[in-house]
């Protein structure tokens, strides 16, 4: 594992998507005018055949989608998060989760990533993607975790979601991180507080186990971009030798990777304080990632101030150094 | 497309009147449901599969209003093409007829019970028949109602941008949905300008009209996709039922399933 402020990939998804689409001849790619934005521009250009731009119709992209992957094609539609999920629920629904087509939805810009306002940010795309009996669901953080996830995705029989940053997409994980669809990686283990984080909240969390660790806190961290079926044995191994769990994700703490872990935690019977960081049941606004990540509670700080708090209340909390990341690398809020 | 070359017409007109029986009968099991449908659809399925239009296994069949697959066993049955003694527990519990048609109904490449996707599939399947060259066309039937959704609209418009003439579209235009006349619902005409509008060729035509159906499903394509608007009737065809019926959803007792059958039985020929 690579330390902040990490280098930066490009198209991570796109070239994986181009090269698979070159190994897999049923493979075809759906668009809705969003094309460069979603990395798609690579095998449009260069594999013109496998690319249909649909247009500004995502109910109708879903419903061509499945119509296709019925006649034995692998589908890839691509849109910003909020526009291929919400907009367009019941059509993934009766079109794609019902029948367990083989379509793989990528939906970019989760969450506060976006700084577009709450027209543009994904904050609870994993909890509609999650409720659909057949989806599985992937939230991933890593250049190498996307490129990996683009070949599991189409292996899996049924419908994929996969929540991807768009633009710069940080190289967290060295060589050697295997991204199988199924498995959470268990980072460190700790004895005092469990860190389960998704996605873009990864880099924060890492961050934020290194000062609590600096503190003296004994800290588990456990990576789980599979959102859905949630990798609950690694997440319950890691957590059951401390006394509090913090999930992080960059999304609504109602629906997505925190509740999944709330469910886990209960039906295990194990009875651990838990703080969900997320946005807090709100739509947000518009601002830079800076901005967004620090307003709404995402940010490093964030994630301290829940572990100390619990474990450490009445005591002055420490503080995050500030992560300063040159242009052309990432780092956490 | 082979429409065989001379069509039988008492053939046909027979047909569309056992595929009427066939529902009433399906539809008395319950004392309740889509006849409706089959008294405003049946000539229509009786073109398509007795006119030897849709090839039963190659051409791909989208049946986007769900509740109508009661009019597509009918036809199925008398066509063997189901065992006719699944008519008998259609609807009823863990049958494999049910009354709206899902993933296990036989018969349907694509059907949907959330109305207005159903054009939207059946352009994914003729996209892959043509990347395929295999052939086969695909037939979607629609329903007047769900015109009121706008993805039917979305997905009218990507059809004609791409020039999909291996996709055949039958609309029952029968003027009926849920809350009473579609007219006094939501307008929805001029339903051909609006298909033509979209680029589609369009055939405004009596849908209970066999030689009309059979000509519109036979004509040469043009390099574009293919509307049928059927103007159909459901209730002022059939004397035996009310005016006062709901034609959506209609209520059978055993003596107006049998006056239906005695009036429909001296219809064939």
């Amino acid at each position: 594992m690579r330390k902040p402020p990490y280098d930066i990939a490009l198209k991570p998804y796109g070239k994986a998507l181009l090269e698979l689409a070159q190994r897999r001849p049923e493979l075809l790619c759906l668009g809705a005018d969003l094309t460069r934005q979603t990395e798609t521009d690579l095998i449009r250009d260069q594999m013109p055949e496998r690319f249909i731009n649909v247009g500004m119709a995502e109910a109708n992209m879903i419903g061509i989608a499945g119509g296709l992957a019925r006649a034995g094609h692998t589908v890839f539609v691509n849109s910003f998060g909020v526009f291929c999920t919400r907009r367009c629920y019941d059509q993934i629904a009766m079109a794609l989760a019902y029948p367990k087509l083989n379509v793989k939805i990528a939906g970019f810009m989760p969450g506060v990533s976006s700084p577009g306002g709450p027209s543009h940010q994904a904050i609870d795309d994993l909890a509609l993607m999650r409720a659909l009996p057949n989806m599985t669901v992937f939230d991933l953080s890593d250049a190498s975790e996307i490129s990996q996830a683009v070949s599991v995705a189409a292996d899996i029989p049924g419908p994929v979601y996969l929540r991807l940053k768009r633009g710069e997409i940080p190289v967290i994980f060295g060589e050697g991180h295997v991204f199988d669809g199924r498995r959470a990686h268990l980072l460190s283990r700790g004895t005092d507080v469990c860190l389960v984080a998704s996605g873009m909240m990864v880099p924060a969390t890492l961050a934020a186990a290194e000062v609590l660790e600096r503190s003296g806190l004994s800290v588990a961290v456990v990576n789980s971009p599979v959102v859905k079926p949630l990798d609950a044995a690694t997440i319950l191994e890691a957590a059951r030798p401390t006394r509090l769990v913090i999930t992080a994700e960059n999304h609504s703490v109602i629906g997505g990777l925190g509740s999944a872990v709330a469910e886990a935690m209960a039906e295990a019977g194990l009875g651990l304080r838990l703080v969900r960081i997320g946005l807090q049941d709100t739509f947000a606004e518009s601002g830079s990632r800076e901005f967004l990540f620090d307003k709404y509670g995402l940010s490093v700080q964030a994630i301290v101030n829940g572990a100390w708090q619990t474990l450490r209340p009445g005591t002055e909390v420490p503080q995050a150094p500030q992560q300063l990341a040159e242009p052309g690398t990432y780092a956490p809020v | 497309m082979q429409a065989a070359p001379t069509p039988d017409w008492r053939h046909l007109s027979n047909l569309s009147i056992r595929i009427k029986l066939n529902a009433v009968r399906m539809v008395a099991i319950q004392g309740f449901g889509y006849f409706g449908q089959a008294l405003s659809a049946a000539e229509m399925f009786a073109v398509l599969y007795g006119g030897s239009f849709l090839r039963p296994g190659h051409d791909r069949f989208v049946l986007s209003p769900g509740h109508y697959v009661v009019v597509l066993f009918a036809v199925a049955a008398e066509l063997g093409l189901i065992d006719r003694k699944h008519l008998a527990s259609y609807g009823l519990d863990g049958a494999l007829l049910e009354a709206i048609s899902t993933e296990r109904s036989p018969m349907v490449d694509l059907t949907c019970g959330s109305l207005g996707q159903g054009l939207s599939g059946a352009i994914g399947l003729a996209l892959a028949a043509r990347l395929a060259g295999d052939g086969r066309h695909t037939y979607a039937f629609l329903s007047d109602g769900e015109m009121e959704e706008g993805q039917v609209w979305e997905a009218a418009m990507f059809a004609a941008h791409h020039g999909m003439d291996n996709l055949s579209v039958l609309i029952d235009a029968n003027n009926s949905q849920v809350d009473g006349a579609v007219t006094d619902v939501t307008t929805i005409e001029p339903l051909a300008d609006k298909w033509r509008a979209f680029g589609w060729e369009v055939f405004d035509i009596d849908g209970h009209d066999l030689q009309a159906l059979y000509a519109a499903l036979a004509a040469p394509r043009q390099g574009r996709p293919r509307v049928v608007v059927g103007r159909t009737q459901i209730l002022a065809r059939i004397q035996a039922l009310p005016t006062s019926t709901d034609a959506h959803f209609v209520k059978l007792d055993p003596a107006l399933t049998a006056a239906i059958e005695t009036e429909l039985e001296a219809q064939l020929a």
